[in-house]
């Protein structure tokens, strides 16, 4: 036994502590409970690792059985394989960077304490998630980490925008789990078990689907529940919103993991898409989709969280479209670089929002190259990384996908490049917006204290270097597949569409900082239509929210209580007025419209009764 | 044949003495019209060969329930209640409701009519007499609900005497 | 027929947790006014000691199953199952009144707890009866018991005007349902059960198909009224708004229960042969239920109010499981009312606590700042309402999760469907609370929470350990229902 339990169980600990008693500890000593327990659950992911070998297969702990009656058969099981072994050290890696970070950055904030209770809780289910044996302990790791998510963003309960965007992101993920809950019961009905290794066991055998049957139908469900959790098309409006929580909480959470449990999910459950060839082309297609849109949103936006969280949008549908044309590998390879990058993009944009006093603004900053220097650097490589300048981490993964999205069908290839050209673009505008140039603010920036520069630099030499990591090679034996011939025109071509938009950035910002505006303004309508997101989020009030909410009020409020009550009484029910005249003057004179749903109820019951009965 | 004349003539007490129970304007009309309702009712049971009911429609409803009625009715000033209109006069409506609820009832009646043919409703009357009969039932196979009947009782006495208590305010 | 007018042990056996029930009551009348008015409390304890020894009592006769006094009622797991429910439902009620009148200084007396025992009484009779007239009167002394209770504090109008719609929406739906069994008497011959399944199965279908589905119909206007199912839930939300506190967990978690019990009971066992026929009416009530008290629900602002929806949308869960008609139906109505009972106590008891005197918060506005002001009360009341969503390790999650699957294995694909959007549109309103709770500071005047007594401490820990203990290890409880659904029929 490894007691893999103790890996979320640490964290687990960490959360009881803060939450229970942290009102009354001391920061130190809230910093070691939240800390502490992070880097307690790495090190046993590092002893576990290193006692289980090269993995290959998976093994699996078995605690207790959940359930077990006639129905269903479910059992408390984790298991790890080299798939959860990348995933575990992502999130224990990069938690702890990011929870050390956090130690300097909520400092000055109010409920140090319950952010730190919070962060933990969601280390505590996200390594549920990751460790899960079964569809339903993976269901509760994903709920779970909704919810953290949820109380994450709304960390800022003053800021009505911050609670509204809590909401959001709950009403789309719980949309999403629905379509998670509904493929589960339908792996339930087909498969008669939850269990990863028996339902692929049994799904191995079967033929592959290329008529839509029930597997497809299976992974087109389980993708609507990916969808909802890693912000694709249709329902990533939560995600922009989401970066209302603090800093921290939107590069652990909304960059680094969370996100991509949807990505995570899809690869775990490889075996059923494999055999649902339309459900995988769907998911290459929404992933590529995705990525395009929120690329082109991306070149627009002025807030620098906003700019990072359209391109992490943008890459998780990089990661779809890995997955989608079978290069699972690939995608979780660019989870984790992407973990690497972002995580960095993220802290860095909030080592300056920290340094400005909470100017999140690009038009604001300038010229902070020299004030704040370590930043700069660090957000610089990120920077890089995620352009996919070789030979850095976000070249290495971003080139594995395209190669093999160009392997698949060409055309995916070359979207894909043009893809990559815009987040070159994006990211340096944003980096040359607030690096160079002259200042345009007002804060005094300082540079930040070194519990928030160490992460950086560390995240800084992983994005640099992690790329080295080879991730294809070690999980290629879990997914088997052919691999796409390395072709360097293509990794050439690539690199150069990365390169362009560098250089195209650097004429916009740097070198003529007129010509962007003059451009935006060319292109008017065009322009205004991506600044404002394509207008999805009025389009989902419009389509979605208002109806509902609206249609739930007047049909259950006015048309059923008062139309239709009303109108039987007035009706036909002058006697039973009457009758219940005597009531009225004990001032309710609701009892008698109540007892006339009673009749209706009871004579439209009577009616469909005889009705059935006649039907023999 | 003496038995029809009978029925109809207990059924028209009982159904005549209904209708007036909620026409008439004056409260203890109304209860005096009851009673004779149930004693159309009572009557019924009699033809029915079923004494016991008989007996017990007569002394707890006539005899018991309905002077308790009348005392209440005479303690409490019902003249305002009295005075106010019973009716609004919805003749068309009340007219189409009463077709239709008549219409759906002979409907029920002449499809069902087979069915009530069951072996209850044409058991012998049985040597042993009819209270005997029902005694034997009550205490021996209806012995758990006849008693817990009396708690049912014994509840809603419980409260009726919470209401009725005096308030503290 | 029986032969003997001497009650057998077994009988007796059976039959004990009433009897012990019904004298209990009775004595605790008995010496009511005898006790003084500063030690009414201890009328608590009694009556905490009757429901022990009945529930005692209960797990002893299971160890003979049967039925009893000529087949007027059984015992089975099945009853045990609602009986033990129940009685733990009282139990739990009668620890959260003790503080409850405690603060309402000036209104508690003995005959309260009396009430609940009384009521306990015919809840039970509800869950073992094998036959029409005594599920009648047990239905009845649960529900006069309950709308008394409903009014017990008579100089407060909401009381009387929640105890009045009660009584008389009450007695209006229960008649419906003796008229039903009038019918079936009269179609069949019997009210037994059994008798009455093998009459309907011996022909009376072929003979009169019609005449037995209005017979049904009719019953079910009654049944449908208890377990508050659209269109019969009216009464609800205004009951249960008006009702004390504790009353309205009691009337929404154990009489519910007890009305399921009956309701499953009847459909499984002597109409049976009816069950595809009332398939399609049992699926649009199961729909209509849930639609109804989810998006009512969602524009509450009053918690007990927005609770009683939610009770009422929770009824068209369990609906959904009745409407498989299946032995894992059976089972899956079983665990939710089991996990139903826990948390809709819990919620309750948490309401009562921040209510406090005269309930004057029971806004949901109420409930801002409350981790702040109460932590642990929070946590409690957290617990509870993740599981009234479904989240996992809550009861209330695996309760869904066999609710559906049993509808999915009756072929019920698009009532699972519609039923899990419906789940995951209820989650909004639980989240309302949760956002009140922990993302809105205390509002200004919000008046300290009461410390808790001892009793309503105990009830709020054992729901909460009871609902994490369904949604963690459901396997006991689910293996029982598993084979208590088995013996129904």
């Amino acid at each position: 036994m490894h007691q893999l339990w103790l890996i979320p169980a640490f964290p687990l600990i960490g959360f009881l502590i803060n939450g229970i008693a942290g009102r009354r500890m001391s920061k130190t000593a809230v910093n070691v409970a939240a800390i502490g327990s992070v880097l307690l659950s790495f090190l046993w992911v590092l002893k576990v690792l290193a006692g289980l070998g090269s993995l290959e297969d998976a093994y699996i702990e078995r605690y207790f059985t959940w359930i077990q009656s006639g129905i269903v058969d479910v059992s408390f099981d984790f298991a790890v394989d080299r798939l959860s072994a990348v995933m575990l050290l992502v999130v224990t890696g990069i938690g702890l960077l990011i929870h050390i970070y956090a130690t300097g950055y909520m400092s000055h904030e109010g409920g140090y304490y319950r952010f730190f209770a919070y962060m933990n809780l969601f280390m505590f289910f996200m390594l549920t998630l990751v460790l899960a044996a079964n569809f339903l302990v993976l269901f509760v790791g994903w709920e779970g980490v909704g919810l953290c998510s949820y109380l994450l963003i709304g960390f800022y309960f003053h800021k009505k925008s911050a609670g509204d965007a809590g909401k959001k992101a709950f009403v789309v993920n719980r949309i999403g789990d629905f379509g998670f809950s509904l493929a589960m019961f339908l792996i339930l009905v087909t498969f008669g078990s939850l269990d990863f290794a028996r339902v692929f066991e049994k799904v191995g055998p079967m033929a592959v689907e290329h008529q839509a049957g029930v597997i497809t139908l299976i992974c087109l469900l389980l993708l609507v529940g990916a969808t909802g959790k890693s912000a694709q098309l249709p329902l990533y409006v939560w995600l922009p919103d989401a970066m209302e929580g603090p800093t921290p909480v939107s590069a652990l959470i909304h960059a680094a993991t969370m996100v991509t449990a949807g990505v995570y999910m899809v690869a775990r459950s490889a075996p059923l898409f494999n055999h649902a060839p339309i459900a995988l082309e769907v998911v290459a297609i929404v992933g590529l989709l995705t990525a395009v849109m929120a690329a082109t949103i991306g070149l627009t936006q002025y807030d620098i969280k906003k700019v990072f969280a359209y391109s992490t949008v943008s890459q998780l549908g990089y990661m779809f479209l890995g997955l989608g044309v079978g290069a699972y590998d690939a995608g979780i390879f660019h989870v984790m670089t992407h973990a690497f990058f972002k995580a960095l993009l993220f802290l860095g944009a909030g080592s300056v929002i920290h340094a400005l006093a909470g100017e999140q603004d690009l038009r604001m900053m300038g010229g902070l190259r020299k004030k704040i220097p370590v930043t700069f650097l660090t957000l610089f490589c990120a920077a890089i990384a995620i352009a996919g300048v070789p030979p850095f981490s976000g070249f290495m993964s971003k080139d594995a996908i395209l190669l093999a999205a160009h392997h698949h069908h060409p055309w995916m290839y070359w979207v894909g490049v043009v893809t990559a050209g815009m987040t070159a673009f994006y990211v340096f505008r944003a980096i040359f917006m607030c690096f160079f140039g002259t200042y345009r603010g007002t804060a005094h920036p300082h540079e930040s204290p070194l519990s928030m520069t160490g992460p950086l630099a560390v995240l800084a030499l992983l994005s640099l270097g992690g790329g080295y990591l080879d991730v294809p090679h070690y999980l290629a034996p879990m997914f088997g597949g052919e691999h796409a011939p390395h072709e360097t025109s293509l990794v050439v071509i690539s690199v150069l569409a990365g390169a362009a938009g560098i250089l195209l950035a650097l004429l916009f910002y740097v070198i003529k900082p007129g010509l962007a505006d003059a451009l935006s303004r060319l292109a008017g309508k065009l322009y205004t239509l991506i600044y404002n997101k394509y207008f999805v989020d009025e389009l989902y009030d419009a389509v979605i929210v208002h109806p509902t909410r609206d249609g739930s009020r007047a049909l259950l409020w006015k048309g059923f209580d008062l139309g239709i009550i009303d109108g039987v009484v007035n009706g036909a029910g002058s006697l039973a007025r009457t009758i219940g005249g005597g009531l009225r003057h004990m001032q309710s004179g609701y009892i008698r419209r109540y007892a006339a749903w009673v009749v209706v109820g009871a004579i439209v019951l009577l009616a469909a009764a005889a009705g059935m009965g006649g039907a023999r | 044949m003496l038995d029809t004349m009978f029925f109809y003539m207990f059924a028209l007490l009982a159904v005549a003495g209904a209708i007036l129970t909620i026409t008439m304007r004056s409260a203890v009309h109304c209860a005096i019209s009851l009673i004779a309702s149930l004693a159309g009712v009572a009557g019924l049971y009699l033809l029915q060969k079923a004494e016991f009911l008989f007996a017990v429609q007569l002394v707890l409803y006539i005899g018991g329930i309905m002077v308790l009625f009348l005392f209440v009715i005479m303690l409490v000033n019902l003249d305002s209640a009295a005075k106010e209109r019973q009716f609004h006069r919805r003749w068309a409506g009340g007219a189409v409701a009463a077709v239709l609820a008549g219409a759906s009832a002979l409907w029920l009646l002449s499809k069902g009519a087979p069915s009530f043919g069951s072996p209850v409703a044409q058991a012998a009357p049985s040597p042993d007499g009819n209270v005997e009969q029902l005694a034997d039932l009550l205490f021996r196979q209806y012995l758990v609900p006849f008693e817990l009947a009396s708690l049912l009782l014994l509840v809603a006495i419980v409260g009726s005497v919470l209401m009725a208590k005096k308030r503290t305010s | 027929m029986p032969t003997s007018f001497i009650p057998t042990a077994a009988d007796l056996l059976r039959l004990s947790p009433d009897i012990v029930l019904t004298a209990g009551g009775a004595l605790m009348m008995v010496i009511e006014p005898l006790t003084g008015a500063a030690r009414k409390a201890r009328m608590a304890a009694i009556a905490v000691l009757l429901i022990a020894a009945a529930m005692a009592l209960s797990v002893m006769a299971y160890s003979d199953p049967g039925t009893s006094f000529s087949g007027m009622l059984v015992v089975d797991g099945f009853s045990t199952f609602f009986r033990i429910l129940v009685y733990g439902c009282g139990l739990l009620t009668v620890l959260m009144s003790v503080d409850y009148f405690k603060r309402e200084r000036g209104s508690e007396s003995g005959e309260y707890y009396a009430l609940i025992v009384f009521s306990l009484v015919g809840q039970s009779l509800m869950a073992s009866a094998n036959e029409l007239v005594l599920l009648f009167i047990g239905l009845e002394i649960s529900s006069i018991a309950g709308y008394i209770m409903a009014g017990y504090l008579r100089d407060d109008k909401r009381n009387n005007e929640s105890a009045l719609k009660y009584f008389l929406l009450g007695s209006f739906a229960t008649a419906f349902m003796l008229y039903g069994v009038a019918w079936i008497y009269g179609l069949t011959g019997s009210t037994n059960l059994d008798t009455v399944r093998r009459a309907i199965l011996g022909g009376a279908m072929e003979q009169s198909g019609q005449m037995l589905m209005i017979a049904t119909a009719l019953m079910f206007v009654g049944f449908a009224f208890k377990i508050s199912a659209a269109p019969f839930h009216v009464w609800a939300p205004d009951v249960y708004q008006g009702a004390p506190a504790p009353v309205a967990a009691f009337l929404s978690a154990g009489a519910k229960a007890a009305a399921f019990a009956m309701l499953v009971r009847v459909a499984a066992s002597a109409f049976f042969p009816l069950s595809a026929k009332w398939e399609m009416l049992l699926w649009a009530t199961a729909l209509a239920t849930m639609i109804v008290g989810n998006f009512a629900a969602l524009r509450q602002s009053n918690i007990k109010r927005m609770l009683a929806y939610s009770s009422v949308a929770h009824a068209g869960y369990i609906l959904v499981a009745v409407t498989a008609h299946s032995e894992v139906g059976i089972a899956a109505v079983m665990f939710y009312l089991a996990s139903y009972v826990l948390m809709t106590i819990g919620v309750f008891a948490v309401v009562t606590l921040v209510a406090s005197k005269g309930e004057r918060f029971v806004e949901i506005d109420d409930f801002s700042g409350l981790v702040q002001r109460q932590p642990m009360l929070a946590i409690a009341l957290t617990i509870f309402l993740f599981s009234l969503i479904g989240i996992p390790l809550t009861g209330g999650f695996f309760a869904k999760f066999y609710v559906f699957k049993a509808a999915l294995d009756s072929n019920l694909t698009w009532l699972t469907i519609l039923g899990l959007l419906n789940s995951a549109a209820a989650a909004f309103y639980y989240l309302r609370v949760l956002v009140v709770m922990y993302m809105k500071p205390a509002a200004e005047g919000a008046g300290p929470v009461d410390p808790a007594g001892i009793g309503i401490k105990a009830a709020i820990v054992a729901s909460a350990v009871g609902t994490l203990y369904l949604g963690v290890y459901p396997s006991a409880v689910l293996d029982f229902a598993g084979k208590a659904a088995q013996l129904v029929k």
